[in-house]
């Protein structure tokens, strides 16, 4: 019973990040109906800013959070501009590799930077704590990340649904055209939508790298979660999101107390059988 | 009959200058080997056939029918799998377990086809990328096939035929050539076939083919089948020519990618295209490779691919074989 409350406990931690991680993914299917491939390896780039901010300024990790949310927005922001928005017009296998290219860059430009090794973030003021709430105990920074993403999460939604802003995003996402004739940018909406998707992920990725290990290979498996995600909640739904994210991160914390060497074969399962037979995900309509 | 042969012998509907540039590739990579002496240009020699041998396999689904398949690794482990295991296990001769491979793969493809071909665009992408994980994963998990560790054959010391082993590696070079040829050859023959010109049609638009009567559900299975089948050809070759297989080297995504892109770069769904993808990536990824990634800094090689990729997508999705032909039009 201990055991089944602490893994259900951790996996809804997990899952809280999981859903910050597809938010940003769900958000730019949403808007211009391109699948980015480069998610993950957005994410990677904040686990690393919060390795340096670590390991060569000997900083808290926390102070990085800001940094590295706006390092992704850039880096959002950037691709859009020099790379999607060229291939959006292309026929689908070129916007495939447009973003597929962009996912082998980030990855291997960290890789000689870095180096393959593997890190991790060893010193800050929520390392390798943990919190005893009655026969519970917890990771401080596993429950401070949780906490923080759905933090993070509310923020962006209230964005997207209660401001002007948030409304012109909405308005390009369900039809581009008639939302250019009513006078929105929409080229400065899609990159908005990269710059938040870029924002939030790699912001998930510094909170992340406080317990999780750290390489220049690590998007990959986390794009495909993303993408597992999206697909079970919807692609282009927000609460799906939320709600695959919880799942999945449960999903992963009990297969992996159990068979520990298989637990991301069920990721891919999962996303297989979800798009293959309810293409609209669980919570679609 | 004799139509059959005409399709896969002759090249009389391309152009000229297509065909005399092919007669001249043949012959380079004939004498090739007697004119080469460096031991690391002929690894490079046969790894280009390799690669160029696994693009026209996958440009079968990828290019002609244009279904963005990420997972050709798969079928590549499967054939090289199929062969490592049979002659480790039972010493099976290796042109035994060649169609075996093969039918393994072929069988597996149209088992997951199946599902899969419900899906269009990007879920299906992302479809291909997932299950050569899992089989990944599982062959990692698995006792019988080595694990994580992989399969370790006996090298034999005399030039062997049943077993294709051989010491020099002037033999490997006219064997994958050998192989490199008859796909090829399968390949001429496709593209003229009902199969590949309905699945041209397929690509182009998929509505009006299915309104001039054409199964699109099924033209895909049976291409993804093949294709898989195709794939496991030269896995079959990875196995006897390096001796040594395990997951990471003949199933990782990596590989599903490069030959992917060397067929996007070359110019997907031309017949020339995957040969041309493969001349340009395989010899920048072996000189490149030795000539930066020595030590600890891995990566640059890939970097230049990426760039590649990029601006192979922003700018001329039909890759280098559009830039030719588009020349040729305006020459």
């Amino acid at each position: 019973m201990e055991l089944a409350t602490q893994l259900i406990a951790y996996g809804i931690l997990m899952g809280l990040v999981f859903a910050l991680i597809a938010l940003g993914l769900s958000l730019i299917f949403g808007v211009m109906n391109i699948v980015n491939f480069a998610h993950g390896e957005f994410m990677m780039v904040g686990m690393y800013v919060a390795f340096i901010i670590s390991s060569y300024f000997h900083l808290d990790p926390l102070i990085s959070l800001p940094f590295a949310a706006a390092i992704g927005y850039l880096l959002g922001v950037v691709s859009y501009h020099f790379l999607i928005h060229h291939i959006l017009r292309g026929p689908m296998v070129a916007q495939l590799f447009g973003t597929f290219g962009l996912m082998l860059f980030l990855r291997y430009l960290a890789m000689f930077i870095f180096t393959p090794d593997v890190r991790s973030i060893k010193q800050g003021i929520l390392v390798g704590k943990t919190l005893s709430i009655g026969w519970l105990t917890i990771d401080v920074s596993k429950g401070v990340s949780g906490g923080l993403c759905l933090l993070s999460f509310a923020l962006v939604y209230w964005i997207i649904h209660r401001t002007k802003l948030g409304r012109a995003l909405r308005a390009t996402s369900i039809d581009a055209e008639a939302a250019r004739y009513m006078g929105i940018d929409t080229k400065k909406m899609n990159a908005l939508a990269w710059g938040i998707g870029g924002a939030t992920v790699a912001l998930a990725g510094a909170l992340l790298a406080h317990y999780y290990y750290i390489t220049p290979t690590i998007g990959m498996l986390f794009t495909i979660i993303a993408f597992a995600t999206v697909a079970l909640g919807g692609f282009g739904s927000i609460v799906g999101a939320f709600l695959a994210g919880l799942m999945i991160g449960l999903i992963m914390v009990l297969s992996g107390q159990y068979v520990s060497e298989l637990k991301f074969t069920f990721i891919y399962i999962l996303y297989f059988l979800v798009v293959v037979f309810r293409p609209r995900g669980l919570f679609g309509w | 009959m004799r139509q059959v042969l005409k399709d896969i012998f002759s090249f009389e509907d391309r152009p000229r200058f297509e065909r005399i540039g092919f007669v001249v590739f043949i012959l380079i990579i004939l004498v090739f080997p007697w004119m080469v002496h460096s031991a690391y240009g002929r690894v490079v020699m046969i790894k280009f056939l390799l690669f160029a041998l696994f693009g026209l396999g996958w440009n079968l689904i990828g290019g002609y029918g244009g279904q963005v398949d990420l997972g050709q690794a798969k079928n590549v482990g499967f054939g090289a799998y199929a062969t490592a295991l049979m002659m480790f296990w039972w010493n099976t001769p290796f042109w035994v377990t060649v169609p075996i491979g093969m039918i393994v793969a072929a069988a597996e493809s149209f088992g997951v086809a199946y599902p899969m071909f419900r899906l269009k665009g990007h879920y299906f992408a992302i479809a291909t990328l997932c299950v050569a994980l899992v089989w990944k994963e599982l062959f990692v998990f698995w006792d019988w096939t080595g694990g994580a560790r992989g399969v370790e054959l006996t090298i034999r010391p005399t030039p062997d035929f049943t077993y294709m082993q051989f010491g020099s590696p002037i033999y490997y070079h006219y064997f994958i050539f050998l192989l490199f040829i008859t796909q090829l050859l399968f390949m001429n023959w496709f593209r003229k076939s009902k199969l590949g010109y309905e699945l041209q049609a397929v690509r182009d638009n998929e509505d009006a083919a299915a309104s001039l009567g054409i199964n699109v559900y099924r033209t895909k299975v049976i291409t993804y089948t093949i294709t898989g089948g195709l794939g496991a050809v030269g896995g079959s070759f990875m196995t006897v020519y390096y001796l040594y297989i395990d997951p990471d080297f003949v199933m990782p995504l990596d590989l599903s990618i490069l030959i992917a892109m060397t067929v996007m770069v070359g110019g997907a769904g031309s017949l020339w295209g995957p040969i041309i993808g493969a001349a340009i990536l395989i010899p920048l990824d072996m000189y490149l490779g030795a000539w930066l990634g020595a030590g600890k800094r891995l990566g640059i090689d890939f970097m230049v691919y990426a760039v590649i990729m990029m601006v192979i997508a922003a700018r001329e999705p039909r890759g280098i074989w559009g830039i030719i032909e588009r020349l040729r039009k305006k020459g």
